[in-house]
């Protein structure tokens, strides 16, 4: 089978703080994939969240054990 | 955006490949245009067995989809590619992928990213547990391939992962070599499967 098609990609500079490129480089290393792919899955799930949040919804965590939910603050 | 890619089903009547087009980002209208040829075919094959006795537990366990449903609430989201494979002018088969906020639950590959597979379905006439004689064959095969190349393009390096209908749950263990992680109490006790790298890679080679 052939490879899929990439859609064509724009370039953007980003200016992070020490601390916001610190926490990037340690989530590129622990989940294995570029600091671009890091971005990409954070607008992913941040407009995903933002629209359910528009139509009234909430997020929460629900701890595996306890099963205790609390509600994440989206600002 | 839309992307068309050329590919192969096999005709299993005439017993040979037939050309097919892979749509990446499949459009509203194509999706009714698929429910409008999957729906009356797939109730009058449900009428047809009940008449012959067949029990409810051998029917489709995924006749209720409603992909035009699926596709409206997932349209707007970056999150969610939808494919579709289309054969002399039908729609044989379609997906629905999840590309963030899932994670690998096999220890090797423990909280790295995966695709996840939220929906996959060959259109009826291609099911062999309705038709004796299916029309087109690999239909699931491409779209599960598709779904590891959609995974590598995305950095998870092949890694999918997906919870599976009692039906499929064999071919997605022995024909997909998957691994089965057991029953999923948090998705209606249907059991959940994973493809890492080097099962990516196999299945891969062997298509």
């Amino acid at each position: 089978m052939q490879q899929l098609v990439t859609p064509s990609r724009k370039t953007m500079t980003l200016n992070l703080t020490e601390a916001e490129m610190k926490a990037l480089d340690e989530l590129s290393a622990t989940k294995d994939i570029s600091k671009t792919a890091v971005l990409r899955q954070a607008l992913r799930l941040y407009q995903m969240v933002e629209a359910r949040i528009a139509r009234g919804e909430k997020l929460f965590f629900e701890h595996d054990v306890t099963k205790q939910k609390a509600e994440l603050m989206v600002l | 955006m839309s992307e068309r890619t050329a590919i192969y089903l096999k005709d299993r009547k005439a017993g040979k490949l037939v050309e097919a087009t892979l749509i990446d980002g499949v459009t509203r209208d194509e999706i009714e245009n698929a429910e409008a040829a999957w729906k009356p075919f797939l109730e009058e094959q449900l009428k047809r067995m009940q008449a012959q006795g067949i029990p409810k537990e051998r029917w489709p366990q995924h006749r209720h989809w409603d992909w035009r449903q699926k596709q409206e609430a997932t349209e707007q989201y970056l999150a969610y590619r939808m494919f579709g494979i289309e054969c002399q002018l039908q729609m044989q088969g379609l997906m629905l992928v999840l590309t963030a906020g899932r994670h690998c639950r096999i220890e090797s590959h423990k909280g790295k990213p995966l695709a996840y597979i939220h929906f996959l379905a060959a259109a009826p006439w291609n099911l062999p547990g309705i038709l004796a004689e299916p029309r087109f064959g690999l239909v699931g095969s491409i779209l599960l391939a598709t779904a590891i190349h959609l995974s590598l393009e995305e950095e998870f390096q092949g890694r999918i992962g997906l919870h599976s209908l009692p039906q499929a749950d064999e071919w997605y263990r022995n024909s997909c070599g998957m691994s089965d992680l057991g029953c999923d109490p948090a998705v209606q006790n249907l059991r959940y499967f994973e493809m890492t790298p080097e099962q990516a890679s196999e299945f891969l080679k062997v298509r």
